[in-house]
Formats: C-alpha cells, structure tokens, sequence
C-alpha cells in the first residue's frame, strides 16, 4: 500500500478498479487481473459475492449472483489468487460484506488474505464503531482494513475515521448505493476538498464514477478514483476496451 | 430477575433517577414522603411508561383510592393498613398489600391475602447488617410462600442489595430510606441500587448500548450512520418525553382500539383438556394485527424528527397495511417494497395499500420474499436517507430498531400481563407467540422476562419440515451471522451466503431472527419451537370452529405448539397464546388449502 502514498507524492492519480470474483468463472479472474494490471490500474478490489448486497446497485448485485451460481466462495477465491505464479504488480484488495468474513473466521480471513497476497480488505457493512471486530486480526497480519467516508459523514466522526484510515480513504460520492451515473452533485467538490484536507493517506472517490467528464470534475481533488460498476459491467459484456480511454485518463503518466 | 422499586419520590430529579427501575412508589398516607396526588400527577410524567406507578395508602377509602389511580395515573395501588378484603378486591388495578412479619401468625395473615402482591416489611430495621440477613427471613421457610407474588422491603440498601435478593429470590425488592442521604432522596444512591440490584444485566447495557449478549449492532453502510445514530438518539430522548407517550398512548387508545382483552378460551380449554388458554387479542388492532403498534410510535418519531416520508418493507403485508395506513392519518408519503412472491399470496393487502395511498414496490431479486423487500428498503433508504425514515416492521435491524419496535410491541405483554393478574391472580405458567422476525413474540415475552415462573415459547415456521430444505426454522437450524444491520441468528449455507427460506406464511418468510431473540434463546431464557405448515392449517380450522376466531396464519403456528403444550398440562395451569392476527389476509391460501372443508 505504500505505493499508493508514493505515486499522491509524485502527484498522479491512482485508478483502482472493482471486479466481481467468479463473474463469468473464477477462471476469468487471471485475465481480468492481468489486463487491468497491463492497462496501467493502480490497484485491484476483488470483489466477493454476498446473496445480500444492500450497498450495491443492480449491476454489482447481478454479477455477484452471477457468481454465486459458479459456486464462488470466499474461500475458492482466496486460494485462486494464492494459485497464481504470474507477476501481480498492483495492490489487491478484497471487498467483502461481513458475513461471509465471520463464516470463515476473522483471524482465519486475515491469515488466508495474508497468504494469498491480499493487501487490503474493504467491508462496506463493517462501520468505524464495529472495526474492532476485524482490525485486530488484519493488523495482525499488515492487511490494511479500509474505511469509507461519506457525504452523510458528520465532521467529527469523519476525523475519528481519518485519524486512524489505512491505505486509503474511499471516499463516496454519492448517497446512495453503486453503479454509474450520469451526473455528481456539485458538493461533492466540497466534500472531497474537506476529506483531503484532513486526511494522512490518499482520497479516492468511489461510487458512480464512470465517466471522463466526472474525473475531470473532481481531479483537482482527490488522489484517485474508484471504477466499479463500469469495469464489471464491461467485463460481462466483453466491451472491456471501451474502458481503457476512461483509465488512461486518470493513470497515463501524462495525466496530472 | 428481580424486580425494582423506589419508594417515596417527591422530586423530579428522583424520578428521572430512578427510571431504570421497574417501579416507582408515591406515598400518600401521612409521612414524612407524603405527596398530594396532583403533586405525583406532575412527577409521573418523568417517568418511563413501562414503569409501574404504585401508589402508596393507609387505610384510605376506596373512593380516594380510586381517585388517585385515575389521576396520577397509578398502574398499581399498595396498602399498608387493615384494609379489609372487600377494598383489596374492588381495586380495579393489581394491589399490593403490606405485612410486618413477627411472628407465624403473620405469615398466616401473609399467606391469605387476597392481593396480587405480599410485601413483607422488616419489622424495624433491627436486623441489618450482623449476620448479613436483611430480615429475619427465617419466619418465612416452610410458609409455602409463592415468591413470585412477593416484595420484600425495609433496611435494604445499594450495600445488602444482592445479597438480599440471591437469599429470598422474590418478585421484587423495594427500598425507600436505603437511598436517601440526611432523609433526603440522593440520585446517586438510587442509580447505585438499581445498578447493584440488577446486576449484570445493567452493566452490559451501560457497556454495550445496542447489544443484547453478544448480538445486536449496527452493521450497515456508512451513508446510514448519521441516520442511525440520529434515530438512536431521538429515540432515546422521545421515550421519556411524556408527551410523546401521551400521543402514542392516545393513538393506541382511540385509532387502534387498545386495550385488546385477553380472552378466555373455553372451548379450546376443554377441547385440550389441559390447562385454562386465554388469547391476546392482537387481531382485533386496527389494521387486524399487531404490526400497527410498532408503525404508529415509528411514525410519531419520524415526524418528532423532520421525516415526512416513509420507506417499509412488508412479508405478509400486514406492516405494509399498518404502515400504509398511519401515512394516510398523519398524511405522510409512503413507498412500501414487497416480495413479488408476497404480493402473489397476499394481493388483498397489496390492494389495501394502494387504497391507502402508498406506493407498492414490486421486488423481483432473490427468493422475491420478505428478505429481498428489506434489501430493498435499505438501499431505498441509503439513497433517500436525508429526508426519510426507515419504518422497519419487525425486531431486526441495527440498533435502535430491534430495542424500539420491541417498546413499542411491549404493550402486548404489559397488558396481558395485568390482565392475567386481574383475571386469575397469578401469572401464566406458559405463553407462547410466533416468530418470524420477532415482533409479536419479543413484545409479549419482554414484560414476563423477569418472571422466571413464566415458560417463553417462540414458534416459528417449519414449512414443509425443519429437515427438508423448505422452512423458515432460523433457531432450530440456523447459526450466528449479520444480514440487515444486526449479528442475529441466519440461515446461512458454509460459506456465509444467507438462504431463502419457505413457510406457508408470508409474514414467517424469513431466514433470520432478531438480536434479542437470539440472545434469549442463548441464556436458555425463551424456548423456540418449530410448526410446520400442515400443523398451522390443522390449528386454523380448529381455532375458527372452536373459538370462532380465524387465526392468521402466522399465529396459528403458535396455536398448534399451544396445543402440544397443553397436552402436558395440568387443568390447574395457565396457558397464553399471542394471536397476533386475524387470518381475513390469508383467506384465499385457506380457500386453495383448504378445499373440500366440510
């Protein structure tokens, strides 16, 4: 993860997309990591199915019961990405609802992740109050546990965060759940100038980005972005190069 | 679990101190406590409404007394004179009548009371401290005392509390002068008393806000924070807002049509040939179930807090009808999401809705139950939660949802409670209501928790069997896991993946059971037994020819596992069965299933 703070040092911004583990077969997992890496993203959230999505919009939902369906498990991913002998070059980040993490344990969850080459873990279900739960067994293991921050995120609680945020802050621009929208509110502006003000690691802007005109709306003020429902959905539709202008506009070394 | 009470408060920071206890007392016979009942009117309304108002009398008449009930409003009068039995039984609320024990003839007079409770007072405070006994208890062994009838008071203090209660074990302990600093009430003293008397139980909740045991919590999506915690503090501040318990009880009076009788079922009684069966009567709400209660007091609060429009999800759809229905009388906008499997079953009360006003959301994702419609509430909820409130119908959800809808069904059991006292003179020996997420259930079990004496029953669904793959049976076969903002008991495959689950009955249609639920099963506190859907329609025709009551599907599963009880039972035994609807909404699946009926 401390490449993340060393690329805000040199001042470019950081392009982590989201992918749904087993989407199309947890053999499609490989190629997708090894494209995105190849196309220049900064980091990788591996997504985990969960039958109960309640953070996610239509499209994340659907690709989870998707994955569901091939019988993706926690487990099965966690041993795909410890399987792998190519090169992986980006930070990796498991994305999970918190029940499927108590199923299989905490400490086990934090090992497993550990020996798979897992860097971080977001728990979109897991709020700062309840992040004992997890972070014991995380920090045990350097797995850096993620924290959100939203516009609803009133300023004191929002400094309690920042003050303990690892790797980076996903910072949403919406209220509301995933998946691509047209337009972002102009406060968001505001709201990521306040986050990054305030925070000792990189701000990242997540949730219905999808767009080149919405990086260009917020570049000034954040140190990345986050691509989710767009990269799944690419994905699924085999259109996947149609993502790549909307990647180079973040992470090509000639974007600042 | 022995309950709370502090005696002779004449001032408004008292009361308010005292409201962790289970009862507050107002002297009105000559004292140096004495209040006037226009005085204890005004101290009442700093008092929780669960906790009991008593009203303390030496041989005062019965039109004083009467006057008194009605005015403060005093939930149970005491009498420390020679009140003869005639006055204790024509008080038309539970008595406690006081006796200084001296000697065996005491306990005699003790043991032939006619009051609902016996409070033996120490005779003097002689006997504190030296051996440690509070009183000289010994009077009492072999008296054939019913400890859940008695109260014990005098000498007791934060000090001997404890001990006091693990030696006589009684209904309840009362103290007065115990917490009092130069005859003065002292705040501190008596919070040091009602932490110390109800020991553990107070410290975890001090420690652990929003956790019953280890469940509870509030698992859900940042966006939802702020609005989680704004509800958890403009509830804590409503419920001991007296005018916001005057307004819910005003709408539970004269919208709802509360109180609701507990009736005595004598066919059913005879029919069994067990012990006697009463029947909450939940179906005669308005709206034809229990869910109103919660929906009426959610929707005051979300009014108390700006909120003027209101997301829900509905199984049955009886929440959806009860929420529907307190949107059109406050004139609040109202979407509610259900099942497309649900709005299948249940198309009446879907039609009930749109009459009413609201929006119906037709969900089609999963099992397209009851699950599914929350999901969808919550993400309707993430996204509109600047200026909506989550009306959620059930005991599940992040704090403070399972606390408050359990307050707000708790007028299930507080009334059944009285009601029983007033009836039999003694508590039930089992009750029993059904379970789905558990509403019905967690407000007719709270008020009996402490009455160790009482057996809890939940029933839950057993669809087409708990060992088949189709049922709604979570705590027979389901294990620990967090779906919908709380750590509660799941269907759940190994891999954390939350499974559908199956009952005839909508409003049992769901694979999780609320925190407290799960915390009660846990301590052994409430016993949950599974029906399947055979059972519950074998229990409808039964209930319906018997009683001429046609039992909702859902509480004819705890009308089926009442009659397994019964069979065991004593004819002597008392038996209480929530019937926490009416079954008009599932008419057309009795039609289908039950063809032929002749």
């Amino acid at each position: 993860m401390k490449r993340l703070a060393d690329l805000k040092k040199a001042g470019r911004k950081a392009f982590v997309t989201y992918i749904m583990a087993g989407d199309g077969g947890l053999e499609r997992l490989s190629e997708q990591v090894k494209f995105l890496q190849n196309a220049g993203v900064t980091a990788i959230e591996i997504g985990i199915p969960f039958s109960d999505p309640v953070a996610d919009g239509a499209i994340i939902e659907a690709a989870g019961n998707r994955a569901l369906k091939e019988g993706v498990t926690l487990q099965k991913v966690l041993d795909e990405l410890a399987s792998w002998t190519f090169e992986v070059k980006v930070p990796l980040i498991v994305m999970t609802y918190l029940n499927p993490v108590v199923k299989f344990g905490i400490e086990r969850f934090a090992k497993e992740c550990k020996r798979a080459g897992i860097s971080g873990t977001i728990i979109p279900d897991l709020p700062y109050e309840h992040r004992e739960l997890v972070q014991g067994a995380t920090q045990q293991e350097g797995i850096a546990l993620i924290q959100l921050v939203t516009l609803t995120t009133t300023e004191e609680r929002m400094e309690a965060i920042l003050q303990e945020a690892e790797g980076f802050v996903y910072a949403v621009t919406v209220t509301g759940i995933t998946g691509a929208r047209d337009h972002l509110a102009e406060e968001v502006r505001e709201f990521m100038k306040r986050v990054r003000s305030k925070s000792p690691v990189p701000v990242y802007a997540g949730f219905g980005i999808s767009k080149v005109q919405h990086v260009d709306m917020l570049r000034g003020d954040v140190d990345g972005f986050i691509v989710g429902s767009a990269i799944v959905q690419a994905f699924h539709d085999d259109k996947i190069d149609e993502l790549l202008p909307l990647i180079d506009a973040v992470a090509a070394p000639s974007s600042v | 679990m022995t309950k709370v009470k502090i005696c002779g408060l004449m001032e408004e920071a008292h009361v308010k101190a005292a409201e962790g206890a289970d009862a507050i007392g107002f002297v009105f016979a000559p004292s140096k406590r004495r209040v006037s009942v226009e005085r204890a009117n005004e101290l009442a309304k700093y008092a929780p409404v669960d906790i009991e108002k008593i009203g303390v009398f030496v041989n005062a008449s019965l039109e004083e007394i009467e006057k008194a009930v009605e005015m403060v409003p005093l939930t149970m009068v005491q009498l420390h004179g020679d009140e003869p039995d005639s006055l204790v039984e024509a008080i038309r609320v539970p008595v406690v009548q006081a006796f200084s024990i001296r000697s065996k003839q005491d306990v005699e007079r003790l043991k032939n009371s006619v009051a609902d409770y016996v409070l033996v007072d120490a005779p003097g405070t002689d006997h504190r401290g030296g051996s440690g006994n509070v009183f000289d208890w010994s009077l009492l062994e072999g008296g054939g005392i019913d400890a859940s009838k008695l109260i014990v008071a005098g000498g007791l203090n934060p000090e001997n509390v404890r001990s006091a209660i693990k030696q006589t074990r009684p209904f309840m302990v009362d103290v007065s002068s115990g917490v009092e600093t130069h005859g003065r009430k002292d705040s501190s003293k008596i919070q040091k008393f009602i932490q110390q008397a109800k020991g553990d139980l107070m410290e975890q909740a001090i420690e652990k806000v929003g956790f019953f045991g280890k469940y509870g919590g509030q698992f859900v999506p940042e966006t939802l924070m702020k609005a989680v915690k704004e509800l958890e503090d403009a509830y804590t501040e409503a419920k001991q807002d007296p005018e916001f318990l005057e307004e819910y009880h005003h709408y539970l009076k004269e919208y709802v049509g509360r109180e609701q009788p507990l009736t005595f079922a004598k066919r059913l009684t005879d029919a069994w040939g067990g012990p006697k069966v009463y029947l909450k009567r939940e179906d005669l709400n308005h709206t034809g179930a229990h869910k109103i209660n919660n929906a009426l007091g959610q929707a005051l609060l979300a009014m108390r807090m700006g909120k003027r429009k209101i997301v829900a999800e509905t199984g049955a759809g009886q929440h959806g009808v009860a929420t529907a229905t307190v949107c059109a009388l406050f004139d609040l906008e109202c979407v509610i999401f259900m099942g497309e499997e649900d709005i299948k079953r249940q198309q009446l009360n879907v039609f009930r809705m749109k009459l009413l006003g609201a929006r119906v959301e037709s969900v089609t994702k999963g099992s397209s139950t009851l699950k599914d419609a929350v999901n969808e509430a919550l993400r309707y909820w993430v996204t509109n939660v600047e200026d909506t409130h989550y009306l959620i119908g059930s005991a599940l959800g992040p704090h403070p949802f399972p606390t408050m809808v359990r307050d707000f069904q708790s007028v299930i059991g507080k009334e059944t409670r009285r009601q029983i006292l007033e009836h039999e003179g003694r508590l039930p020996d089992v009750v029993l209501a059904c379970i789905g997420g558990g509403s019905n259930a967690i407000g007719m079990f709270y008020p009996f928790l402490q009455d160790e004496s009482v057996k809890l029953i939940g029933v839950e669904a057993a669809g087409e069997g708990a060992d088949t793959e189709r049922h709604a049976a979570t705590m027979t076969k389901g294990t620990e896991g967090v779906l919908h903002g709380a750590f509660m008991k799941l269907l759940q495959d190994d891999a954390g993946q939350v499974q559908e689950a199956h009952s005839i009955s909508a409003g049992l249609d769901y694979p999780g059971v609320g925190p407290e639920h799960a915390h009660l099963a846990d301590i052994g506190r409430v016993e949950y037994k599974a029906i399947t859907d055979e059972e519950a329609l074998k229990a409808v025709i039964t209930f319906s020819q018997l009683e001429g009551i046609i039992p909702a599907l859902e509480s004819a599963h705890a009308i089926a596992e009442a009659e397994k009880w019964a069979k065991q039972m004593a004819p002597d035994e008392l038996l209480v069965i929530c019937v926490s609807g009416r079954g008009d909404k599932d008419m057309a699946t009795y039609a289908e299933r039950l063809e032929g009926l002749t």
